[in-house]
Parts: structure tokens; C-alpha cells; sequence
């Protein structure tokens, strides 16, 4: 309830449509249940450094190296600490509540020849991708991701920035499927339909790609070649 | 291929609302705001798009003139992006990548219809439209059908030369 309307005071746009593709092939998937524990969780983390650094900034704890780089403004510098720390438990409530609507307008689609993934609240993301430009798929899960049965997919296409040493990139040609708690059924997915593209995914034409191959088609071949050898027997 | 819909042809400047986030983007970076509104000012009055056939066009500057050609074929991903101040003004920017590098190679901004232009973008990319990949055991399937065929062909011909022999 609460959702809808602030989505509505945002203005973030309804699901998305699926990217066309063949009827019937379009799967929507959504992250996992515990997608938004483990948000949660991360939330929390974050918060408690946060308010761990800030009370020993407010102490002084760190007064021997600052005192050196702000000589006499050390005093004001308490000021401003506190000021931050304040205005960092008063956004609590609210980072809160966005982890919960970020769970919520999270939408990954797969059709078969394309990939949609929508996520974003304040900033609303949509990325369209098609299997024929995919060059790998990198799946992981950290210790806390694993115990809660998620993981991320990551697809990544041509041209992207280097890995980091997780094996996922940062950078504008991939495609995240985060928190997904059914990991291998997508990856199995997405691997069944890069299997239909044969070629480099950089930029060849689409003649490239494979002819459909329909059974019905080909069983009407052999029925007008059984027909033709009827009508020369006869 | 379908000829360019005349909505996307028609295309060549940035909507007006456009000029109105520069000036708050502007405004948002306070100190910085006279610099700002200059540059976001003459981008937004030099901004020219030209969807053809092939590819897009967009250019903008007078002073430093950016121009960028890029084919629809190889558009590797698109990226439809919006923040709240964007979306409350009706605007959405498609970034669009090409496997050249690391940032976006082309940011469409001030569209009247971004998903439509998304849609179109998308309807222009490899492997959006080919026909529909088939699984494999129906493919192989069709293989055998179709050799089948080919024999009956041959009984076929075989029979009649025998015929007419």
C-alpha cells in the first residue's frame, strides 16, 4: 500500500514490458526471498561501521593523526562530526524502507532471444540485451549469499572494463541478476540460448544465425516427396 | 527491413523539457552553476539527432564539436535510465553501447517517447528479430525428416529413370 504510493510520488514506471521475442518464451524472474534479508543485512552492516567510525571520530580515537592534518580546526572538525553522524541516524528510517522497495521493483526477464532486467527506485535502470551479443556468463555468491541460497549472474557483453579479482566487472556491458535464488535453472537458461549463436556476437549480420529449424516444416517436405513418389508409381 | 517509422524519422531536436533539467542540474551544483548553464546552454541549442537508415547521428557544441555515428547493428546493450527529477519532467535518457569500451557510446537525451525509442533501438539490434531459435532435439529432428525426404527423392528419380529407361 505504502509502496504503491510512493512509488507513485517517484514516479517509478509499472513493470516492464517484456522484449520481444517469440509468445510464450518470455519467463519473468524475481530475486529471492532472502534477497531482502540479505539487504537487510547489508544495510545493517554498513550502518554499524558507520556508527562505529563516527563515535570514534566524536572521541577522538583518531585525534593523533587529525590533529596534524587540521591543526587548530580540530575543534570544529567534532562539530561537523557530529552533524554527520546525526544525519546519518536520522536517513535510517528511510535507507531502511528503500531496501524494502528495492526488493519489491526488481523485475529480470528472458525471452529467447533477449534479456530485460529493471531495478531502481530514486534512479530507475533498464537494461535490454540480446543473447546474440552475450559473450560469458559469470556466476557468484559470497559466504553470506551462499548461506542464504542466492547468487548474482552476471552476462556480460563485448567491451566491457576488466574483471575485478570476484570475476564480476562494474562496468556498463553487463547484465546483474542479483539475489536469485534459483541460479543454476537461469544460468542453465541462458545457456541454452547462447548454444543457437554460433558466431562471435560482435556485430556480425544476423545471417549468421542459425535457420530455424521447425519438425512440422521438414515432416511437410517428406509428406509432398511420399505424395510425388505415389503419383510416379501410379 | 522495415523502412524508419516517421515518428523516430522525424526526430532531430531535444524536447524543451530537456532545457529545464539542465538548469536545475545547473543549479544543484551551486557554486558551480555559471560554468554549468553555459555548457548544458549551448549543448542543449547545438543538439541534432539524424536517425537513418543505417545508424544515428548526434552532434552537439560549437566550440568543441562532438559528433557521433553509430550503426544499429551494433548496438550491444541498451540502457533506459531515469531519476526521479527526470521522470517528474516526463524525460529519460537511452544509453547505448557499442563493444568499444568501458562508458556509453551514445546518451540519447530529451526524447518525447523513450520506450518507443527503446522499442525501436531494440527492433534494430542483432538477433532481436531473426527467426525463433529452435531447440535443439526439434532441430535435430527436422534433420532426419529432411533426409528422409531427400531419399524419397531419390527412389523417385531412381524409379522414373528406370521408367523412362
Amino acid at each position: 500500500m505504502v509502496d504503491e504510493w510512493v512509488a507513485r510520488i517517484l514516479r517509478v514506471p509499472p513493470e516492464p514490458d517484456a522484449p520481444d521475442g517469440s509468445p510464450g518464451s518470455v519467463q519473468v524472474f524475481r530475486a529471492g526471498k532472502n534477497y531482502y534479508r540479505w539487504r537487510i543485512l547489508m544495510w545493517a552492516l554498513q550502518h554499524l561501521m558507520l556508527l562505529l567510525l563516527g563515535v570514534a571520530l566524536i572521541l577522538g580515537f583518531f585525534n593523533f593523526v587529525t590533529r596534524r592534518v587540521l591543526g587548530p580546526m580540530q575543534d570544529l572538525s567534532i562539530m561537523i562530526e557530529v552533524v554527520a553522524l546525526a544525519l546519518v541516524l536520522a536517513g535510517m528510517p528511510f535507507t531502511y524502507y528503500l531496501q524494502r522497495l528495492d526488493y519489491r521493483f526488481r523485475w529480470y526477464m528472458v525471452t529467447d532471444r533477449s534479456l530485460r532486467i529493471r531495478n531502481g527506485i530514486w534512479s530507475v535502470e533498464e537494461l535490454t540485451m540480446t543473447f546474440a551479443n552475450i559473450q560469458d556468463i559469470a556466476v557468484t555468491a559470497g559466504p553470506l549469499q551462499g548461506f542464504l541460497g542466492l547468487a548474482d549472474i552476471e552476462v556480460r557483453s563485448a567491451g566491457g572494463g576488466t574483471p575485478g579479482p570476484d570475476g564480476t566487472t562494474s562496468g556498463k556491458h553487463s547484465a546483474r541478476f542479483e539475489g536469485v535464488d534459483n541460479a543454476e535453472a537461469l544460468r542453465d537458461l541462458i545457456q541454452d540460448r547462447l548454444r543457437h549463436y554460433r558466431d562471435a556476437g560482435l556485430g556480425d549480420g544476423d545471417h549468421h544465425a542459425p535457420v530455424a529449424q521447425e519438425p512440422a516444416e521438414a515432416a511437410q517436405r517428406v509428406l509432398a516427396e511420399a505424395r510425388a513418389l505415389r503419383a510416379a508409381l501410379g | 527491413m522495415d523502412p524508419i517509422p516517421r515518428q523516430i524519422a522525424s526526430i532531430t531536436r531535444p524536447v524543451d523539457s530537456l532545457m529545464t533539467y539542465y538548469v536545475l542540474k545547473a543549479l544543484a551544483t551551486t557554486l558551480g552553476f555559471p560554468v554549468m548553464i553555459g555548457l548544458l546552454y549551448f549543448r542543449y541549442h547545438t543538439m541534432r539527432y539524424v536517425f537513418g537508415e543505417e545508424g544515428i547521428r548526434m552532434s552537439w557544441g560549437i566550440l568543441f564539436r562532438h559528433e557521433i555515428l553509430l550503426n544499429y547493428a551494433r548496438i550491444q546493450d541498451i540502457h533506459l535510465r531515469s531519476n526521479a527529477i527526470e521522470r517528474a519532467l516526463g524525460l529519460a535518457r537511452i544509453e547505448i553501447q557499442t563493444a568499444s569500451g568501458g562508458s556509453s557510446e551514445m546518451t540519447l537525451e530529451g526524447l518525447t517517447d523513450p520506450e518507443a525509442m527503446r522499442d525501436f533501438l531494440y527492433s534494430r539490434m542483432r538477433g532481436a528479430s531473426h527467426t525463433t531459435p529452435a531447440s535443439t532435439e526439434s532441430a535435430k529432428l527436422a534433420a532426419v525428416l529432411d533426409e528422409i525426404a531427400v531419399e524419397l527423392r531419390a527412389m523417385r528419380v531412381a524409379m522414373e529413370g528406370r521408367k523412362d529407361g
